[in-house]
């Protein structure tokens, strides 16, 4: 079966020095990965450099069997979901949830009937008009999670995701997103220094040490 | 801490300036257009030539501010959020043609084009866009710098191009910005006089320069007033239009993220480079022009002009030596940083004074919503005639240039003393300091350092000060602004080179008190906080 992401012999470098090399990492469809290691060890310039928004230092990346190691970040297929929420500040709820819709081409009207469907089914059911600054931290983060699955991406990179809530809340949403996850068949890359938050998500967990080559 | 016995009486002062300077000539003013011969102004306002200028005015204002933000984006994205050698020195560089006085602007614009193509409207429009580009710059690149780069990322994940992320995303968020820098650059280039005199057409005119056409050749008095009156409102209503637009944003401030190094290679790596030039060429272009005007006569390079300052014939009979208008500009100066910087500074102190006390250093911004041109013909009208005529005084000028000066002064004093840590005082106090004693072991040091700054801006103003000096000063004794005018308006390149050399002095003295006001800021501040 073709993976939903793989990596060959990639290189990680950070303004212009490379620091690893030789990664490589295969996710199958539907499977949650976690990978574990303190902070500043690489992580996000892994889940950067997969996504494209940290420039490559060498190596394949291939999203669905297609080598996307030369696309722009829009044409990757890849979700990315920050420690932040960075939502939208001037859209709404609702419309920040339809915005790779409507990247998509999707008609304005579907594109929030589905916002809302995805917003239901992450439990913030009747918020869509709020303005994203009335949003609770851990209600931010679930519609940046509705955000990132609305265009159905190949694979969903999670950066920290939970690390700016508070360890409660964390254990939680955990929880919930491996369900959510696991529900919609996506495969995910989800990376963090906290084992038992990697434990409670993934299928497999890998030491960021382990995946250089 | 006990609060010193003066101190709730430092209004005083301040407050008295602003009655006998402002409030009264203003006054004064409106009564003699409503009592003159030529009917009451509300009936001019019917005049179709008044709606004309406005209009005009209008457009090329509304064009100077689309320029200016159509240079000054791309510049303020780089400047603001990239890590590069220079950048410092590319900030600062960006901020020189705010602080040059208009009428150099306006000569070194004239010296670059010569009797090329952009004439006129045109010219006028890009001098306003080259003032303000500093505006635009700042404003929009503070906001730019706390925009978190990982919003636009988020984007693209979603399937949005560089160019969706950016109007998506981006343009969105810098929104309050451009919307406050915008109404400043509209409202500067709606009401500017010294650059439209100078590279305007008899076609291209603002309502600033119909008021000084009224009053001084016209001598139309209600229709000036008129004149005023239209400028007023649509200036109010485009700033309030500007704060409505800057109020309305959800965005919330975290932490700044870090500078981002420069792209590695390929087209953003040239993209900010060349964004880095642009700003180079297009800030220093005008000033090189005027440079080589003050050595360029008929017969190539030379130091006449230069050697010339001195003398009384320098093209200028009737007018006094250059050389002696630049002694009565620096005497204004000197006697502007005197008194705007007591005036301002006790209306800024007058922050620290409990209850009402507060309000006049509000009030020492009024000002500011005030025309240069209407300051100087208010001032000329109560105080340049029997029984109190001040014009043989030297005072008259650096008071109406005080005027134009003591917000500044304000606006740089009051946050300060604001934002100090006045436990100081307290400590001193508990050992035995009097309340005085207390309150400058508090304020003292940063007082003197930021009182001293003021004081040099304010000289900076007077030195450049073209609308309010235009009405004020003397034939014989005018200052180097009103010299540079009165030399472009006679025939012979004398007096142009003249004006061009008068002009590269102006601009080395602004950018000499600028520096030395930045180092005295950067330095002393850095450890009084």
């Amino acid at each position: 079966m073709t993976p939903r992401l793989e990596t060959r012999d990639l290189a990680l470098g950070y303004e212009g020095e490379v620091f690893a090399r030789g990664i490589c990492l295969s996710v199958a469809p539907a499977e949650i990965v976690a990978i574990l290691g303190p902070s500043g060890s690489g992580k996000s310039t892994l889940l950067g450099t997969v996504a494209g928004v940290v420039p490559g230092m060498g190596g394949t990346v291939l999203v669905d069997g297609r080598d996307v190691t030369n696309l722009p970040i829009h044409r990757r297929g890849v979700g990315l979901i920050f420690q932040q929420p960075l939502l939208f500040p001037h859209l709404t709820v609702r419309d920040n949830v339809a915005y790779g819709l409507r990247r998509q081409g999707v008609a304005r009207d579907e594109a929030r009937r589905r916002a809302d469907e995805l917003l239901d089914w992450v439990d913030l059911h009747g918020l869509g008009s709020r303005r994203t600054h009335e949003l609770s931290g851990g209600q931010a983060q679930r519609v940046a999670l509705a955000r990132a699955l609305a265009p159905r991406p190949s694979v969903l990179l999670l950066d920290e995701p939970f690390s700016a809530l508070d360890a409660e809340l964390r254990r939680r949403l955990a929880t919930d997103v491996a369900t959510m996850l696991r529900a919609h068949d996506v495969a995910a890359v989800h990376v963090t220094h906290d084992r038992a938050e990697a434990e409670s998500v993934a299928d497999r967990v890998l030491r960021l040490d382990e995946l250089f080559g | 801490m006990t609060t010193p016995r003066w101190l709730p009486w430092v209004w005083l002062l301040p407050a008295a300036f602003l009655a006998a300077f402002l409030a009264y000539p203003l006054v004064h003013l409106a009564t003699t257009i409503a009592s003159g011969s030529g009917g009451f102004a509300l009936t001019r306002l019917a005049s179709p030539a008044l709606w004309q200028v406005a209009a005009l005015a209008t457009v090329q204002a509304l064009l100077s501010t689309l320029l200016a933000l159509v240079a000054g984006l791309p510049i303020a994205n780089v400047v603001s959020r990239y890590r590069f050698r220079g950048r410092a020195l590319a900030q600062a560089l960006v901020t020189v043609p705010f602080v040059l006085p208009t009428v150099v602007v306006a000569l070194a614009f004239r010296s670059l084009f010569g009797s090329g193509l952009p004439q006129g409207f045109l010219l006028v429009v890009l001098a306003h866009a080259y003032v303000n580009l500093a505006v635009v710059v700042r404003i929009v690149g503070a906001q730019w710098s706390q925009h978190d780069p990982n919003l636009e990322n988020v984007a693209r994940t979603l399937g949005a191009t560089r160019w969706q992320a950016f109007t998506d995303v981006t343009l969105p968020s810098l929104r309050p910005s451009i919307a406050s820098s915008a109404a400043v650059v509209f409202v500067f280039s709606f009401t500017s006089l010294g650059i439209v005199l100078l590279v305007g057409d008899s076609a291209t005119r603002t309502l600033e320069v119909q008021i000084l056409r009224q009053t001084s050749v016209l001598l139309d008095f209600p229709g000036a007033a008129a004149s005023a009156l239209v400028q007023l409102v649509i200036v109010t209503i485009v700033l309030l239009a500007g704060a409505v637009a800057t109020r309305r944003s959800p965005t919330r401030v975290m932490a700044p993220p870090a500078l981002r190094p420069v792209p590695e290679r390929g087209l953003g790596r040239a993209a900010v480079y060349a964004t880095v030039m642009f700003a180079g060429v297009i800030v220093l272009a005008p000033v090189a022009a005027l440079i080589a005007a003050s050595f360029r006569t008929s017969s190539g390079l030379a130091l006449s002009w230069w050697s010339s300052l001195g003398s009384v014939d320098a093209g200028t009979t009737r007018l006094g030596s250059p050389a002696a208008a630049l002694a009565t500009s620096f005497g204004f100066a000197l006697l502007t940083a005197l008194i705007a910087g007591v005036v301002g500074g006790l209306a800024a102190v007058a922050v620290l004074a409990p209850g009402r006390a507060r309000l006049v250093s509000v009030l020492a911004i009024v000002p500011l919503g005030v025309s240069a041109a209407t300051l100087g013909l208010g001032l000329l009208l109560a105080y340049g005639r029997p029984p109190t005529d001040l014009r043989d005084s030297v005072l008259l000028v650096p008071i109406a240039h005080s005027l134009v000066a003591v917000p500044l002064v304000v606006a740089v004093v009051a946050p300060a003393l604001r934002g100090t840590d006045n436990r100081l005082g307290v400590v001193a106090a508990s050992l035995g300091a009097r309340p005085t004693r207390a309150f400058l072991t508090t304020y003292g040091s940063v007082l003197r350092v930021v009182m001293l700054a003021s004081a040099a801006l304010a000289g900076a103003v007077s030195l450049g000060e073209f609308g309010a000096a235009s009405f004020l000063t003397r034939t014989g004794s005018p200052t180097v602004p009103v010299q540079i005018v009165r030399l472009l308006g006679r025939p012979g390149e004398q007096s142009a080179g003249v004006a061009a050399a008068l002009a590269v002095i102006l601009v080395a003295l602004t950018l000499a008190v600028v520096l030395i006001v930045d180092r005295i800021g950067r330095s002393e501040l850095g450890t009084a906080s």
